[in-house]
């Protein structure tokens, strides 16, 4: 059975259909990608399948159980992860402790042990911090562990994000375009560091717009085009399908594929 | 009970309902333009009362002119308020404005109470003579003033929403915040304007009712808390809706008294309010529209 | 650097501490009765204003009722403590059972929506409670209250005296002020400064927003709650009149002067706003007009500082304090 199935899913804003009856699959431990031209409703569908918005129709079933209707920080404690576009990492805390802040989704954040500083508070707060110095090591940022995230460069924001989302313990992981903005050497990092993450045994789908990135580490590509799913299949099969070429010809990225 | 004594209550639900709306319309007027609940809004309703009081008997001013100056004295307190508290808080922040409107609340309540002093005070009613009958029940003549001068103010209202320059561009506003800017319309001067006008009405909404319930310096807060029913009830942000709200609970409240019991009264709109508040927080009328994260 | 300004931050709340326990035994005279007694209340507010402060400074809502918790909480021990005749600890327990129920009650529908609906919906609560408390006439004694509420005890210690009443809100001050400090240095603490810096990204932390708020505002009810208590036993007497919704109001200003993010702040807004009406329990020297001037103004002071402290120092009496000391650390 797959880990993630996305069935007829659909939202609209006012008369503008963003997302039209998109299905698809994602299977354990694949790397998907989600791509498509400006405007073909890709972020839209992404915060529906991480339930940051609502869904008009559709059903998105994570290991067999509904996702719609959940509230996003359940969603994260059933083992869906994700990042954000625009990073929303905590700025006057340190990179350690932003990753310790997503050990909280297992962990909760309960008031007794902490109120009376029971030992199980303090023993859960050591394994928190242990955990968090491996995802920092994990996406190479050990040694900002004592920085604030505000004073990182926006490439490491990314990966701190990341280490971020590891920290719930995922078995499926969304990355909101995690190369934007990032150089030709920090995308080349980030290549490796997803492919970490799935030997690790997480599972990810990223919506992306860097093509170079998305043919080299996606097993599967999901193409989509004003709203609706015009294609799906592994990276050498999209690069060729003439729907695909046909949607991204009219935009300035076509040169890209 | 016949039909005279629910008539008499009904009457008396709808005057009391007419002053709920006009403090409700300040409510859904400032919070359009700011997005914040301002808790001062009752003490404009205290000081329509104590100005005009003021005006008529220590200035021996003839009435009308009396009840003018307590609503346009409230609406210039009202753009004082709002210039020297709340337009220094840039940000906009919707805690930080509340939390100030809490503490004007407050100053302005107590500073009532050294200007006009302590004691309940009166006006005469607007027109003298005994109570009307009707259909076997009775009237206060100042009742039809207020049913009046609420129709009136609805009206005045509605027109300026709709036909002038700044109301369109209020409207704008409540729907979205850089709209303002987009008709041209400096927004910082929508949230003077419409703290000008939500001072008015709680004025005017003073001046009428207080021939009939009198005024004092702590009255304030309770028809704050009633208009504040009364605008949630009907659903912030849309002004027919504040007025529907107000007479609705007005209603509500001579209804409870005919069948239960005066000692409910006031609870009444309390409970009318969290009602509200956790079952349908759009209000009756609001749009049910979807709870974005 | 940070462990010893951990030694040093130790060393001055024990300097504190010992301070505030051995001040019975400085206070003697005829005005001894009087003057620890000001300072009961002074605990007492604190009490209060210290969950406020979490409320306020942490999770960023804000209470109009919280007068009524305050009240419910009072009523509660002292209808089980005289009426019923149980035990102390019975009435305290009774207490806080009942403001954690009727906070979970508040807090769960109206924090469940974004905006500041807490504010409404406890303006409301209050307001509702101020009618009970005068119409529930067999629990509450009516307009004219209860009195003859007995003194505090816990087994065979007695806290019949001004001396023991003092020692006994300060030790609860004392052991809700650790409480406080372990949940904002613990993890529910770091949540909510999570919470301050990015929403979003709280919730994709997997951290239950609404829940942590939820569990705040039910501690501060109960933090009332206890204070509540305290005041029927010390006073031994509680009226309607006395939580109003100018108390809650009030209380709110002490959260709000002494700012958010802190517990020290607020707590030192509470002892100075409360002292000031009053003054003259510690400034024996103050004559009888000024004590007038003073009480007569007192409210609109309280409603001017709230509009200033949030205009102008938003960080209140907390954030001044600590710029001050950046300030003077960046100069080394």
């Amino acid at each position: 059975m797959s880990l993630l199935q996305v069935r007829e899913v659909t939202r609209s804003f006012g008369g503008l259909i963003a997302v039209d009856r998109v299905s698809f699959d994602v299977h354990d431990g694949q790397i998907k990608a989600i791509i498509g031209p400006n405007g073909a409703g890709k972020s839209t569908l992404f915060n529906l399948l991480t339930c940051f918005d609502r869904p008009d129709s559709g059903s998105v079933l994570f290991e067999g159980r509904e996702l719609f209707g959940e509230r996003p920080d359940r969603v994260v404690r059933m083992g869906v992860a994700r990042s954000f576009q625009n990073t929303q990492l905590f700025e006057e805390m340190t990179a350690h402790e932003n990753v310790i802040l997503g050990t909280h989704a297992r962990s909760g954040s309960s008031f007794t042990p902490a109120a009376l500083r029971l030992p199980s508070a303090r023993k859960r707060d050591d394994l928190a911090s242990q955990e968090a110095d491996r995802l920092l090591r994990l996406v190479g940022l050990e040694s900002w562990r004592g920085s604030l995230a505000a004073d990182m460069p926006h490439g490491l924001r990314r990966l701190l994000e990341i280490a971020r989302a590891l920290a719930t313990s995922p078995r499926l992981v969304l990355l909101d375009e995690p190369a934007a903005g990032l150089n030709t050497q920090e995308t080349t990092a980030l290549g490796e560091v997803l492919y970490r993450i799935r030997d690790h045994g997480a599972t990810l789908v990223i919506v992306e717009h860097d093509m170079g990135l998305v043919m080299e580490v996606s097993d599967e590509i999901v193409v989509l085009d004003r709203g609706c799913k015009i294609a799906e299949g592994p990276p050498r099969l999209i690069q060729k399908d003439p729907a695909v070429i046909r949607a991204y010809l009219g935009e300035e990225d076509a040169d890209e594929l | 009970m016949g039909a005279p004594e629910l008539l008499q209550f009904a009457l008396a639900g709808l005057k009391n309902g007419s002053i709920y709306a006009l403090v409700a319309l300040g409510f859904t007027i400032v919070y359009a333009s700011t997005g914040v609940i301002n808790f001062a809004q009752g003490e404009f309703v205290m000081l329509g009362g104590m100005l005009s009081v003021w005006a008529h008997s220590t200035l021996g001013l003839p009435l009308p002119l009396a009840a003018l100056i307590g609503i346009l004295g409230t609406a210039v307190i009202g753009v004082v308020f709002e210039l020297l508290a709340i337009r220094p808080r840039k940000d906009g922040d919707p805690l930080a404005l509340i939390i100030i409107t809490v503490g004007g609340s407050l100053l302005l309540s107590n500073l009532a109470r050294h200007v006009f002093g302590p004691s309940e005070r009166s006006l005469p009613a607007f027109t003298a003579g005994p109570s009307l009958r009707f259909l076997g029940a009775t009237l206060e003549r100042q009742s039809l003033w207020i049913f009046g001068l609420t129709a009136l103010a609805v009206v005045v209202l509605t027109v300026f929403y709709s036909r002038t320059r700044l109301g369109r561009a209020m409207r704008a506003c409540s729907i979205n915040r850089t709209a303002a800017r987009l008709v041209g319309v400096d927004p910082k001067r929508l949230v003077t304007i419409s703290f000008a006008l939500a001072a008015a009405l709680g004025g005017l909404a003073g001046v009428v009712t207080t021939p009939l319930t009198q005024t004092a310096f702590n009255v304030g807060s309770s028809f704050g808390i009633k208009g504040f029913a009364a605008a949630i009830l009907g659903g912030l942000g849309n002004p027919i809706a504040a007025v529907i709200g107000g007479l609705v609970l007005g209603l509500l409240e001579s209804m409870s008294i005919a069948f239960l019991s005066s000692t409910y009264k006031d609870a009444i709109s309390l409970v009318v309010l969290l009602l509200v508040l956790f079952i349908r927080p759009q209000g009756l009328l609001g749009r049910g529209g979807r709870e974005k994260v | 650097m940070s462990l010893l300004r951990e030694h040093w931050r130790k060393l001055a709340l024990l300097i504190v501490g010992a301070g505030v326990a051995v001040v019975p035994l400085f206070v003697t005279g005829t005005d001894a009765r009087y003057v620890l007694k000001v300072l009961s209340f002074v605990g007492i507010n604190a009490l209060i204003v210290l969950g406020l402060a979490l409320l306020f400074g942490y999770a960023g809502q804000v209470s109009m009722g919280h007068a009524a918790f305050f009240g419910l909480g009072a009523y509660a021990s002292a209808w089980v403590t005289k009426s019923l005749g149980l035990p102390w600890l019975v009435g305290l327990a009774a207490a806080v059972l009942l403001t954690a129920a009727a906070g979970i009650l508040l807090a769960l529908p109206s924090l469940r929506l974004k905006g500041h609906y807490l504010a409404m919906a406890t303006l409301a609560f209050g307001e509702i409670m101020r009618i009970a408390f005068v119409e529930a006439k067999g629990v509450t004694g009516g307009p004219d209250g209860l009195s003859g509420i007995p003194y505090a005890s816990i087994g065979p210690l007695s806290f019949d005296t001004p001396q023991m009443n003092y020692w006994l809100v300060w030790g609860v001050l004392v052991l809700a002020i650790w409480l406080a400090a372990n949940i904002v240095n613990g993890r529910p603490g770091r949540s909510m400064r999570a919470l301050h810096g990015s929403e979003l990204g709280t919730m994709a932390s997997g951290i239950n927003i609404t829940g942590i708020k939820v569990r705040v505002f039910t501690l501060s009810a109960v933090f009332a709650g206890v204070a509540g208590a305290l005041y029927a036993s010390v006073v031994g007497f509680v009226s309607p009149s006395t939580f109003s919704l100018h108390l809650s109001v009030i209380l709110v200003a002490m959260a709000v002067l002494g700012g958010t993010r802190s517990l020290a702040g607020p707590l030192l807004a509470a002892v100075v706003l409360t002292l000031i009406p009053y003054a003259d329990a510690i400034l024996p020297g103050l004559s009888r007009e000024v004590m007038t001037v003073i009480q007569e103004w007192e409210a609109d002071v309280y409603g001017l500082v709230i509009i200033i402290v949030i205009l102008f120092m938003p960080g209140g009496i907390a954030g001044a304090l600590r710029g001050v000391f950046v300030r003077g650390g960046e100069a080394k």
